[in-house]
């Protein structure tokens, strides 16, 4: 016992320089945010901000639709989350915990489309969507990864195949089907495995950049990684306005963060597998 | 729990339709009234052109202008992927790197009829700048702005060195000794124990203050400049080969070299390359260089890191053949691909109007296409405190234009790499002049 | 029951099997039921633009004239390119160099978050913040951390005495300092798939092997490591696949230099695609990257298959 605490304090002290490494950039971010436009680029990044000044946010948020563009941002984010869960679960089920003909070969297909880079495939998407009409509508920019992509269902897969094969049979005994076994018995002991797909769905959507870029054109479907980037110039940027963005455009993610969290954390207690 | 999947599955669907209906809208079905799509990448310039452009459509009640604002790389990677969908926007800036496959490519609408037939009268542009976007009689754009390069200096390094913004004109350098030019950036350049660089005891590798900046992914705000005031070409002939392996080039090369190994007053590559070097007002700004040879379109971003005055421009040095400096402009241009042709034509003819540009000129982002409004653009500096009419003097003096070539991507790709090598001295400027020409002329047809 | 007549036995066998047959189709049905949306997606968005892509790959095309067919040049072209195999080179040792330490960190840190502690809920949310930052504000944020005079890297070396490299202009350093910014980047997000991952084990299993009396590194062995493989496996895998694909972070910091040292192959890709307006070769050369990346994925999923120990499927 007399040791417990040096192990302790070791991995403290681990854990804490870990944190610094990770948060350090967005307290750089976040203190330049508040400088004067003349000295974010001029001053030490960690230089403390003085004069203190809100000018940035207050320039960003009236000068910009930055309230628009956080509300498109969380419709394109929100439905393709919503779609990912329900869909890449349906598919992760049928994947991880049945079996039928071409099931390992279309898994196998659903993985070797995740092996060949985006940059290729804008084009030929572009077109498809060109020939659907959805060229600068919601519909084309959420399409592509609203039904599950081989991302989520593979990692939904990988978590059902964890969970013992007994709890199924016995509700299959008892006359339960399919749909009923996996929302009854499979969903409840997911909780941490869809918590995490909705996070990792969420923070990896709104901060996509390339297809909103390439299928949006208006103002009216205008995300949040887009009027940002707008900001940078061929040369220098607004980095006074870039960063006060940024840090504006990252809070509703940790929102989100903390939110799901609590389902990963909690289903500790939950997750009392007979 | 089912509850909360069905629940979920009906916002989904919810949120779906939602979407299905935002957005997308048939722009031609609103009324009669025609939507054209207007691109560009620069930000600074966004407010002024809008405001522009909120006259533009009460004159003209069936067209609305939907301005598509996106940052240089990714404007060109849109536009590359909505080109090859055949949907480009209707009007849209254009570069001189871009222009040769767009022109070769047929993207762009030829515009030489309709000037002819509304009579547009096209003498009010530089016909420097205008003559480079006409191929075979075709004309490809109007002017939208020009630039030229020149040298920022921070007033107040300036001053801690004793000299006056006169002590910058008139400077020369040459190949072997370097000149006045860089005797002068020697009295700017000052290492941590106050000794200046050329100076007995001057330690170049603790320098707190270099002399000049410069920073070019293509060469436009450094070596071209040198290039021309040394007497090279880059090319044999407009949309010729690449000669950058002619002596004189090599010795402008050379030059830029120098200022960072051998002289020690230019701030080195391993601060300034791109792409992760900071930008010269920035470099400038926190008081690492004196000066920097920077483009007239980066005035507002010097403003911004030195506000109040608190930078001015000076001419370029002249070289063994004269003064020089790199001009060169956007143009605005009309999509071959354009629904629209009529309307777009209509709002191109606005965009390069006198009255567009004087507005834009106003706002003091990029000098106008249209040379008579020059003074227009100077005067909102002036009353910034800032003389900028350097830039004006060096586009009437000699230039060169942006080097027109069907390999001016290979150019821009290979350039970037090469010249950065060059910079950090693990290359020679031989070696690269050799590469650079080769590899790029291996590119034309 | 075990002396019923033949003749009942075979009606029953053959009302069983097809009763069999009946659930197997039924299965079968519901599988595809349950995979139709998905399949849907696909076919439509991922499928077909990779066909396209691989049609592609048999045309010279800038995107903007007419393609034109020219067999396998494209891939003749590529195989002579020493670029390529610079770049094929420089993509694996960026793999090697990512995913390791990547993974094992990120192990570590779901192992030492996993518990009940002080500040837990904290920690957790700050190793996952690198992998929520807007990739816009990354390429000022390098720039402070990396510039050799005025960085903070360089600074803090400074403070013990050392002169710290050239980061970003040094071809023996570029490399190594895109894998760690990567590493900053998804080590906390691969912890948060582990950490869920950890979540499946029940703790009885815990509770039972500490009252036989074993020590808790042989617990992990016993334990976590083999009921966290199937996490394991994921996380090694895509991002494996996604290590393959590297761009952001060199296109933000290097372009591909100083002198080549940080050209990877999905880099080169969007060079050939973008700026040089060769679709065609760019396609052949995606083509490249996804045979390399299947190789490898198959492999891992070999080497999975052999060792795992609890297989459900």
């Amino acid at each position: 016992m007399k040791k417990i605490p040096i192990k302790r304090i070791a991995l403290y002290l681990a854990l804490f320089a870990g944190a610094v490494v990770s948060v350090a950039p967005y307290l750089m971010t976040l203190n330049s945010a508040f400088k004067e436009p003349s000295q974010v680029l001029t001053t030490p990044a960690w230089e403390p901000a003085f004069p203190v000044t809100l000018e940035n946010f207050a320039q960003v948020w009236s000068q910009y639709d930055m309230a628009g563009f956080l509300l498109h941002s969380l419709v394109y984010a929100g439905v393709v989350t919503a779609g990912q869960v329900v869909f890449s679960t349906m598919a992760a089920y049928a994947f991880g915990r049945m079996s039928f003909p071409g099931r390992d070969a279309l898994f196998w297909g659903y993985l070797a489309t995740m092996m060949v880079p985006q940059i290729v495939t804008l084009v030929p998407l572009f077109l498809i969507m060109r020939e659907f009409g959805l060229i600068d509508t919601y519909l084309g920019l959420i399409l592509p990864t609203a039904f599950g992509t081989p991302y989520g269902i593979f990692l939904v897969r990988q978590y059902f195949r964890t969970i013992p094969k007994d709890l199924e049979s016995a509700a299959r005994i008892d006359g339960a089907g399919t749909l009923t076994v996996l929302v009854r018995v499979l969903l409840p002991l997911s909780r941490p495995i869809l918590a995490t797909l909705a996070t990792i769905t969420f923070i990896t959507t709104w901060n996509t950049l390339l297809w909103p870029l390439i299928v949006t054109n208006g103002d009216a479907t205008r995300v949040v990684t887009l009027g940002i980037s707008a900001l940078k110039g061929q040369y220098s940027s607004q980095y006074h306005l870039i960063l006060a963005a940024a840090a504006l455009a990252l809070l509703p993610l940790v929102v989100i963060f903390l939110l799901f969290q609590r389902h990963i954390v909690r289903s500790i207690a939950l997750t009392g597998l007979k | 729990m089912t509850g909360k999947i069905a629940l979920s599955a009906v916002v989904a669907a919810a949120l779906l339709s939602l979407a299905a209906c935002g957005g997308g809208d048939d722009p031609d079905a609103t009324g009669g009234a025609v939507t054209l799509r207007y691109a560009m990448w620069d930000e600074v310039q966004k407010p002024p052109i809008e405001q522009s452009i909120r006259e533009f459509e009460k004159a003209h009640p069936n067209i609305k202008v939907q301005i598509e604002l996106n940052n240089w790389n990714d404007y060109w990677s849109k536009l590359q992927t909505q080109l090859a969908g055949r949907s480009g926007p209707d009007v849209f800036w254009d570069h001189v790197s871009y222009f040769p496959k767009f022109s070769k490519e047929g993207v762009l609408t030829d515009l030489a009829p309709l000037i002819a037939r509304d009579k547009v009268d096209t003498s009010v542009y530089d016909s420097k700048l205008a003559e480079g976007w006409k191929v075979d009689g075709k004309v490809y754009g109007l002017p939208k702005d020009w630039d030229t390069i020149g040298l920022f200096y921070s007033t107040k390094a300036l001053k801690e060195a004793g000299l006056t913004p006169a002590d910058l004109d008139g400077l020369t350098w040459n190949p072997s000794d370097g000149g006045t030019f860089v005797k002068t950036l020697q009295k700017l350049t000052v290492d941590e124990n106050g000794k200046h660089a050329g100076e007995a005891g001057f330690d170049p590798k603790k320098v707190k203050q270099y002399g000049l900046a410069m920073q070019a992914p293509t060469g436009q705000q450094d070596w071209w400049n040198f290039a021309l005031q040394n007497g090279c070409a880059l090319q044999d002939k407009p949309w010729g080969r690449w000669t950058i392996d002619q002596p004189a080039c090599v010795q402008a090369i050379q030059f830029v070299q120098d200022l960072r190994l051998k002289y020690h007053v230019a701030v080195p590559a391993t601060v300034t390359n791109p792409p992760n070097g900071p930008s010269l007002d920035q470099v400038v700004g926190r008081g690492e260089a004196a000066t920097a040879m920077d483009g007239s379109w980066m005035l507002r971003a010097f403003d911004t890191a030195l506000p109040g005055g608190g930078f001015g421009v000076a001419d370029l040095p002249a070289g063994p053949v004269g003064k020089g400096s790199v001009y060169n402009g956007l143009t605005e241009a009309v999509y071959a691909g354009t629904k629209h042709p009529k309307e777009a034509w209509e709002l191109l003819k606005w965009l390069t109007s006198e009255r567009h540009q004087k507005a834009v000129a106003q706002a003091g982002a990029v000098w106008p296409g249209i040379p008579s409004l020059n003074d227009v653009f100077a005067d909102a500096w002036k009353a910034k405190g800032v003389d900028v009419t350097g830039f004006k003097k060096a586009a009437e003096g000699t230039t060169m234009g942006y080097p027109l070539t069907e390999a001016a991507d290979v150019y821009n790709v290979k350039a970037l790499d090469i010249f950065n090598q060059v910079w950090l001295g693990q290359l020679s400027p031989q070696d690269a002049a050799q590469k650079i020409t080769t590899e790029a002329n291996a590119a034309i047809k | 029951m075990t002396d019923n007549i033949t003749s009942v036995h075979a009606v029953r066998g053959h009302r069983r099997a097809e009763r069999r047959l009946a659930t197997r189709v039924r299965v079968v049905a519901e599988a595809y039921a349950l995979l139709a949306p998905s399949l849907a997606g696909f076919l439509l968005f991922l499928v077909a633009p990779i066909f396209g892509v691989a049609a592609l790959s048999l045309f010279d095309w800038n995107l903007m004239g007419a393609p034109s067919f020219v067999g396998l040049d494209n891939y003749r072209e590529l195989a002579a390119d020493p670029e390529v195999w610079r770049a094929v080179l420089n993509t694996i040792y960026y793999v090697v160099l990512n995913i390791p330490a990547q993974t094992v960190l990120a192990l570590l840190l779901a192992l030492a978050l996993n518990r009940r502690m002080r500040g837990g809920k904290v920690l957790r949310v700050v190793f996952v913040l690198p992998w929520m930052a807007m990739p816009v504000a990354l390429g000022i944020i390098w720039s402070w951390v990396f510039d050799p005079r005025h960085g903070v890297v360089n600074q803090m070396l400074g403070l013990v005495r050392i002169d710290g490299p050239n980061w970003l202009t040094d071809p023996a350093w570029a490399m190594p300092v895109i894998a760690s910014v990567n590493v900053w980047q998804y080590t906390g997000y691969t912890m948060l798939i582990l950490l869920a991952g950890l979540q499946a084990i029940p703790h009885t299993l815990y509770e039972a092997a500490a009252i036989d009396g074993t020590t808790p590194v042989q617990r992990f062995f016993m334990i976590t490591l083999p009921l966290l493989r199937p996490s394991l496996f994921f996380v090694l895998v895509t991002n494996t696949i996604g290590s393959f694909q590297i761009f952001d972070t060199v296109f933000v910091m290097t372009q591909g230099g100083p002198g080549g040292a940080t050209d990877v192959l999905n880099f080169h890709i969007y060079q050939q695609g973008f700026q040089l307006f060769r679709s065609g070769y760019a396609s052949a050369l995606a083509m490249v990257l996804f045979a390399l990346i299947l190789l490898v994925t198959a492999a891992q999923f070999l080497y999975f298959r052999k060792r795992t120990v609890y297989d459900f499927s």
